[in-house]
């Protein structure tokens, strides 16, 4: 089959940066909208806006019978889920098939079995690949509080059906282990509607390192090497590179190749991130396997040249992978930086208000993956991230370099943004050294929040000057003092 | 003219005069002269402070003022001063528990009319994925409780109102 019309069933940078690769390759977009959202990127370019509803924005994004309907009303005889939202429902991906059309991912069977934290695990440690200790409520939940004390301390608990960091837990005192586990369980049952846990031996300073992946369902599988993403803030990234900087060649190729196997094994579709945590002794255990794009993915094509979203469209229109793993080579240093409406001096508290002026960066080795326009809106109704400012440099200095030069030329006004946060973790030494695990912001928010040099009286002058009632006001003053004679301030 | 800022928390008063031939901006810090001139690309100036000169972009809100200066972005609060007398006058600030951030209600511990004390979990909230629980800024009697499990609000709105403490 071949994708003649593509429906993007996301929003925000993904579906802007979604509809851009589809349109360059011939096939014609159609992207959603709900009335409460503001014009965005995605709808300007793609070549159809469909309307959903739904008591709430995210609702109407997760409504799979609507989005559904959506596609076969409009003709698209593909649906492109993005990140978050459907795109890694099962349920979303069966209903597609029975409507007849095709979903740009893994089958629903892959999806179940990755998006079962519990089944996903007991699968890859059957095939031999590595697991942290752990120990599983469903395996016998009498004794799951005391298996978990077994595996030592610190833990952390998850649910089995989670993701993206919702309800995870570490107990460091089995004093409040088992608060914590019911802490979690709620969460978990809110967030996913299933209360189960699991628990795994917290791994101490540990390092994120994910793998990409492609395969083609037909016994086909490549890795585009690893990513790091070790900066996060409340478990969610914020900043990614690539190649990861802790890594020697004979680890990296160690670390792909075992997410490529792990891909092998289940006949993998589609693109797909296989998820470790690296201890700092070198080990590293499968964390989890993301079976869509993720937000990172622009690091990767910075580096390896290829365009994923177009091989995932590719292989969704049946054709095999095409590609060996020796076609896949990296090409200097790349970093993402998440720009979030949010303050990061207030504990990351998202930040709404109306966009007043918006100057995005350009230039070498500059790409800006956004969703915000000029004159826009930043509600609550969203995830607080805005865009993505993805760098490419020679190497690593390089590419830090080129970061810090483009976030600090991002000009976002009217909404509090991480721009200056993250500018600061980019030139913390610690980072310029590489020298960091996925505890790194919490350890050193003291420094990255510092406030900076005190502008104050350059900022009142600012304000003062560009209050254009006040200056009215003031050059009333003169004018009459001229006339009365002799003033002198 | 007086104005009243707030940068990063902190409240500053000054005042902008013209001396005939350059503004002047007056703080307790002494008194500065400052010009603000566009330079043509959308919300840009120079700016100059005495002898500082800054290329700033620059956009003016509602309540506040926006700097893009030095590579970081600033927001200059502008408290209207009739408005800040009317607040001082008004509900004293610990009647009312406000949104540390936006988020979402998930429990309701109490309702209008209950006692309650200092501490005591009025409701829990969810903003980013983490579940938070606010509790009775003092001792005192629940006046009203806006919000019902599952609707959203705003940062700063009131969640929990108690009736006023009588002296």
């Amino acid at each position: 089959m071949s994708i003649n019309k593509l429906l993007v069933a996301n929003r925000g940078e993904i579906a802007a940066r979604v509809v851009r690769t589809a349109r360059a390759i011939g096939i014609r977009t159609a992207v959603l909208r709900h009335p409460a959202e503001i014009e965005a990127p995605a709808h300007l370019i793609a070549d159809e806006v469909v309307m959903i509803e739904g008591v709430t924005p995210v609702a109407a994004y997760l409504d799979i019978p609507q989005i559904v309907a959506a596609a076969k009303k409009i003709g698209a005889d593909a649906v492109h889920p993005g990140y978050g939202f459907l795109s890694e429902n099962a349920g979303f991906v069966a209903a597609l098939e029975e409507a007849g059309v095709t979903f740009v991912g893994p089958t629903s069977e892959v999806i179940d079995l990755m998006g079962d934290k519990v089944r996903a695990r007991a699968f890859v440690e059957a095939r031999g690949f590595p697991v942290a200790p752990s120990a599983i409520e469903d395996d016998d939940p009498t004794t799951f509080v005391e298996r978990a004390r077994t595996l030592g301390y610190p833990l952390l608990i998850k649910p089995s059906a989670g993701g993206g960091g919702k309800g995870m837990r570490i107990v460091r005192e089995d004093s409040t282990l088992k608060a914590e586990i019911e802490t979690a369980r709620r969460e978990g049952q809110r967030y996913f509607g299933d209360g189960r846990l699991f628990v795994e031996r917290f791994i101490e300073r540990p390092r994120h390192i994910e793998v990409q992946v492609m395969g083609d369902g037909q016994g086909n599988v490549v890795h585009f090497w690893e990513r790091e993403c070790s900066i996060q803030r409340r478990f969610q990234k914020i900043i990614e590179e690539t190649p990861s900087p802790a890594l020697s060649p004979e680890q990296r190729q160690d670390i792909c190749k075992t997410a490529a196997g792990i891909a092998r094994a289940v006949n993998y579709r589609g693109a797909g991130t296989v998820e470790f945590i690296y201890a700092p002794d070198g080990a590293f255990y499968f964390l989890e396997m993301n079976t869509r794009l993720q937000v990172e993915h622009p690091v990767t094509e910075m580096v390896t040249g290829f365009d994923l979203v177009a091989e995932q469209l590719r292989i969704a229109a049946g054709e095999p992978l095409g590609l060996q793993q020796d076609d896949i080579g990296q090409t200097g240093h790349s970093i993402e930086l998440r720009i979030c409406a949010e303050d990061a001096a207030a504990d990351f508290r998202p930040a709404i208000g109306d966009i007043l002026l918006l100057d995005e960066p350009q230039g070498e080795g500059i790409r800006v993956d956004s969703g915000i326009l000029d004159g826009g809106k930043v509600t609550a109704d969203f995830d607080p991230m805005l865009s993505k400012l993805i760098v490419h440099g020679a190497d690593r200095a390089q590419a830090i370099a080129r970061a810090r030069e483009a976030v600090q030329n991002y000009v976002i006004l009217g909404v509090t943004t991480n721009t200056g946060y993250l500018d600061a973790i980019l030139a913390h030494p610690d980072f310029a050294s590489g020298e960091v695990s996925t505890g790194f912001l919490a350890e050193q928010a003291d420094v990255l929040t510092a406030p900076g040099e005190d502008v104050s009286g350059l900022l009142m002058a600012a304000a003062a000057l560009s209050d254009e009632r006040l200056v009215a006001e003031v050059m009333q003053i003169p004018e009459m003092h001229r006339r009365m004679g002799g003033w002198r301030n | 003219m007086r104005r009243i800022f707030t940068i990063g928390g902190n409240e500053a008063e000054c005042w902008l005069t013209h001396d005939g031939s350059c503004f002047v901006l007056n703080t307790p810090d002494g008194a500065v002269p400052c010009r603000l001139d566009p330079t043509g690309a959308p919300g840009g100036y120079r700016l100059r402070v005495r002898g500082l000169v800054r290329d700033i972009r620059l956009a003016v809100g509602h309540e506040a003022t926006f700097v893009h200066m030095n590579g970081r972005a600033f927001e200059v609060g502008r408290v209207d001063p009739v408005e800040r007398l009317a607040a001082r006058a008004g509900a004293a600030g610990e009647d009312r528990l406000l949104a540390p951030m936006p988020g979402v209600v998930v429990s309701v511990a109490v309702k209008p009319g209950d006692a309650v004390t200092e501490g005591q979990p009025l409701l829990v909230i969810e903003s980013m994925k983490l579940e938070t629980t606010l509790t009775a800024p003092r001792d005192g009697v629940i006046a009203e409780m806006p919000f019902a499990v599952g609707d959203s609000f705003g940062l700063k709105a009131v969640l929990a109102q108690l009736a006023p403490q009588e002296e």
